[in-house]
């Protein structure tokens, strides 16, 4: 219902707008929406994408990653070297400055990196890096040696992308700790500077003038939280706004051809998935546990037809279980096309020549969780469409409840095949509806070594069990989808991650 | 009076109790909570460290009584999003509903009261016709679809108001009128309805036997009795607007109890869903009370007991 006013708010605005009006650059001040609350400033206590965004423009990283490229480079870091296999030495920038004019030093990184472990910080970012870091130590005024518990390969990512650096002693407050300390003031390094902060309301960010690299374009970024996204157009055509993302594709379409705003359409490292329980959890002998019928259900599917009419700008059909551009992610694995006669020819071969009743799961993109479901009906299967909220999809799955669900992955940006895989075969994830030790052995050998050809050759095996078994039924990539003013440059990363720092006015 | 006064409160205690607990429960067995905080691609080690976190991996009986007990001592709890006690973000969130539900209202008594009166004057002709079309008209449109019109004709095509915020008085004016929209039928059909029926009484022939006519007869005699009856549905609709601020202010990004309930609700942020509810319950029951008072006082032959 609400797409359907939203549908028609857009349409409606087209055909009665006569004088739009524009946002006004001459303060040169960027005003973006945003649906998701910002409730905190802190990405060290936050994990939604949003929140991603907005820590590119507040916060420095020791590493930094180059979208172009994939790979990471060295940020507050100045160097590293490999002192061994679990041993990292990272020499530091002496010009990096904090917010509130305080140089950066290795006691501020050590600090961070060991409150991030330790029992007081319940960061969120915790999980991610006790997967690796014992302790990190000064070893000298700009060095600083991290400790690891075991081979990790993927630990300038996490310093890249979850460690924001702090200051020594941050979330201590006269001596108490205070986990919420920078969640509303924020004192970082990154290329803006919190000016104000209204929690679920407004942030203002204003250009740091002292930052360590190359200064952004704009001078001034205003937040806005404006959860309807109907709302949000409406202030981009009377120029509220400048920039709205997660934009649906009719809507960014019909939008964007007129003069009112430009409408970008950039790749996305999400992708789209059908995950079915080959394990047999929810029905030890139920069909899905029947590699046929798995097969079929991925030649029922018309990916191509997905990509591109329901997801659009970029979106493409994949047959990997990871998106192509990951490291690792090979496409050298079995196929399923579009054929629903191979599809009826495979369940009547596994013993279902009418087809079985199937317990379908969804939480978002209806279209296309209907499609799946239309194209499983087509070749016999007799779907139950259960879209609901994510929540609900998560603890059912929690409880071994589903036999078959559309999820999406976006991976938070990564491009190696690591940030899908063990999230979805390690043996301890509720979203491993394989039950396959070989393949989760794979997926886990892949993280424990820093070799790149093993680690490619361990994705490989672990891929090709995926496909041969088709313990997935993979559909396609995202496509993101932004409508920004006709005045505002904004580039479009590889990664999909909007970096709005690097925006500027035409 | 004192004493219905009372029971009434106590009822209105009683469901907002009674409301909490079913709410506490649904929302805990349609969703887990820390799957809500945790978002779209949280791995399972950010899931579980939320639920130890918000004491999530408890009972939900051992919760429920746990809030319970907080609840007695006049605490709420603390918000899993906001990280600050429930009853803090209410106080600082209701003063801006309080706003938009009086504007509500006000825009409500300005259209239908006039509307009622112009229809009651001139039954079944067009006009009475043509005011009962835009009464069921207004009702009949879903608020969202109503704001999202409004957005686009008067913030939009004609920029006179601004699309969204709530900063002036400039920023109520929409969505007091989307809001206030789904109450004009019910206040113009009474209003109609008593003043045709008062207008026939033996005192109205009297009033225009001694030469009153025209706004002097409905103003200082027929509309003080048509709208004793028109009070007590005010009051009432004012507490419905309390309830019906959920969308509004979504759409017009307004940050009072009414998003805040939405919000807290999508993000399963049950101590904040709770205390709302709570406050809901009381205001409606409040409300309640004040119509019935309102009516005892108008009208002596009203009596409660």
């Amino acid at each position: 219902m609400m797409k359907l006013a939203t549908s028609a708010f857009a349409l409606t605005a087209v055909l009665t707008s006569t004088a739009p009006a524009f946002a006004d650059k001459s303060d040169d001040t960027l005003r973006v929406a945003l649906a998701e609350e910002i409730l905190s400033l802190d990405y060290l206590y936050t994990t939604k994408r949003e929140y991603i965004i907005l820590a590119q423009m507040t916060d420095a990283t020791l590493f930094e990653v180059n979208p172009e490229t994939a790979e990471y480079m060295p940020s507050v870091a100045s160097g590293f070297t490999w002192i061994d296999e679990t041993t990292l030495e990272v020499t530091l920038r002496d010009d990096v400055m904090f917010h509130d004019g305080t140089l950066l030093t290795a006691d501020d990184v050590v600090y961070t990196y060991n409150w991030i472990v330790s029992e007081d910080s319940e960061s969120s970012a915790k999980g991610a890096i006790e997967r690796w870091l014992d302790t990190a130590e000064k070893t000298g005024p700009n060095t600083v040696q991290f400790n690891l518990t075991t081979v990790y390969p993927l630990v300038l990512r996490d310093m890249a992308q979850r460690v924001m650096l702090r200051k020594d002693g941050a979330y201590s407050v006269d001596g108490v700790i205070n986990q919420d300390s920078m969640a509303n003031s924020l004192i970082g390094a990154g290329p803006y500077m919190v000016e104000s902060f209204e929690p679920g309301q407004e942030l203002v960010l204003q250009r740091f003038e002292n930052y360590f690299d190359v200064a952004s374009p704009i001078e001034n970024v205003v937040v806005r939280n404006l959860p309807d996204i109907g709302t949000q157009q409406a202030e981009l055509m009377s120029g509220g706004i400048d920039w709205m993302f997660k934009v649906p594709l009719d809507l960014a379409q019909s939008l964007g051809a007129t003069q009112m705003a430009e409408h970008l359409s950039g790749p996305d490292m999400r992708v789209g998935f059908l995950v079915l329980d080959a394990a047999g959890y929810t029905d030890p002998d139920g069909p899905l546990t029947n590699v046929m019928v798995r097969q079929a259900i991925n030649h029922a599917l018309n990916t191509a037809e997905m990509a591109q009419f329901l997801i659009g700008g970029s979106s493409e059909a994949i047959h990997t279980p990871c998106h192509p551009v990951q490291f690792g992610c090979t496409t050298d694995i079995a196929q399923y096309p579009y054929d629903p006669d191979q599809a009826k020819a495979l369940l009547a071969e596994a013993g279902y020549p009418d087809g079985f009743p199937l317990e379908l799961w969804a939480y978002r993109d209806k279209e296309v969780s209907e499609a799946i479901a239309a194209d499983l009906t087509a070749v016999g299967i007799e779907v139950d469409l259960r879209y609901v909220k994510l929540a609900s999809l998560n603890q059912a799955r929690a409880n071994r409840e589903i036999p078959a669900y559309f999820g999406t992955w976006g991976s938070g940006g990564t491009a190696d095949t690591a940030a899908i895989a063990r999230v979805h075969f390690s043996d301890t994830s509720d979203r491993n509806l394989s039950g396959d030790a070989e393949l989760t052995a794979a997926v886990l050998a892949a993280e424990s070594t820093n070799d790149r050809a093993a680690r490619a050759a361990h994705y490989d095996t672990a891929l090709n069990i995926i496909a041969d078994q088709a313990y997935w039924a993979p559909l396609f990539t995202y496509s993101a989808n932004y409508l920004v003013s006709p005045d505002l440059n904004f580039p479009l990363s590889p990664d999909g991650l909007p970096r709005l720092d690097q925006a500027s006015w035409n | 009076m004192l004493r219905y006064i009372f029971q009434r409160a106590l009822l209105a205690v009683a469901v907002a109790f009674s409301v909490s607990l079913a709410t506490f429960f649904l929302l805990n067995i349609a969703t887990d909570p820390a799957y809500a905080i945790a978002g779209e691609d949280a791995e399972m080690e950010v899931v579980e460290q939320i639920r130890e976190t918000y004491g999530l991996n408890r009972p939900v009986v051992v919760r429920y009584f746990d809030w319970l007990g907080g609840v007695v001592q006049g605490d709420f709890g603390e918000s899993y999003y906001w990280k600050k006690p429930v009853a803090e973000l209410v106080v600082e969130r209701a003063p801006t509903t309080i706003k938009l539900a009086l504007s509500a209202l006000f825009v409500t008594i300005i259209v239908a009261i006039p509307l009622g009166a112009w229809a009651a004057l001139n039954p079944n002709s067009w006009t009475d016709r043509f005011a009962l079309g835009v009464a069921v008209s207004a009702q009949a449109v879903p608020n969202f679809w109503l704001g999202l019109i409004m957005i686009i004709v008067f913030a939009v095509t004609f920029p006179i108001f601004p699309v969204s915020g709530d900063s002036t008085w400039q920023h109520f004016v929409l969505p007091a009128f989307v809001l206030g929209a789904s109450s004009v039928p019910a206040v113009m059909r009474l209003t109609r309805t008593g003043l045709i029926e008062v207008m026939e009484s033996d005192y109205i022939r009297t009033a225009r036997s001694k030469g009153y006519r025209g706004t002097a007869l409905l103003t200082r005699h027929a509309m003080r009795n048509a709208l004793l009856p028109v009070v007590s549905v005010l009051a009432v609709q004012l507490g419905q607007k309390f309830g019906g601020s959920v969308i509004t202010e979504s759409i017009f990004a307004i940050n009072g109890l009414g998003r805040l309930a939405l919000e807290s609700i999508l993000g399963s942020d049950i101590p904040t869903v709770q205390m709302l509810i709570f406050v809901f319950a009381i205001i409606f029951v409040a409300m309640n009370l004040l119509a019935d008072i309102l009516n005892a006082a108008l009208d002596p032959r009203i009596r409660i007991t």
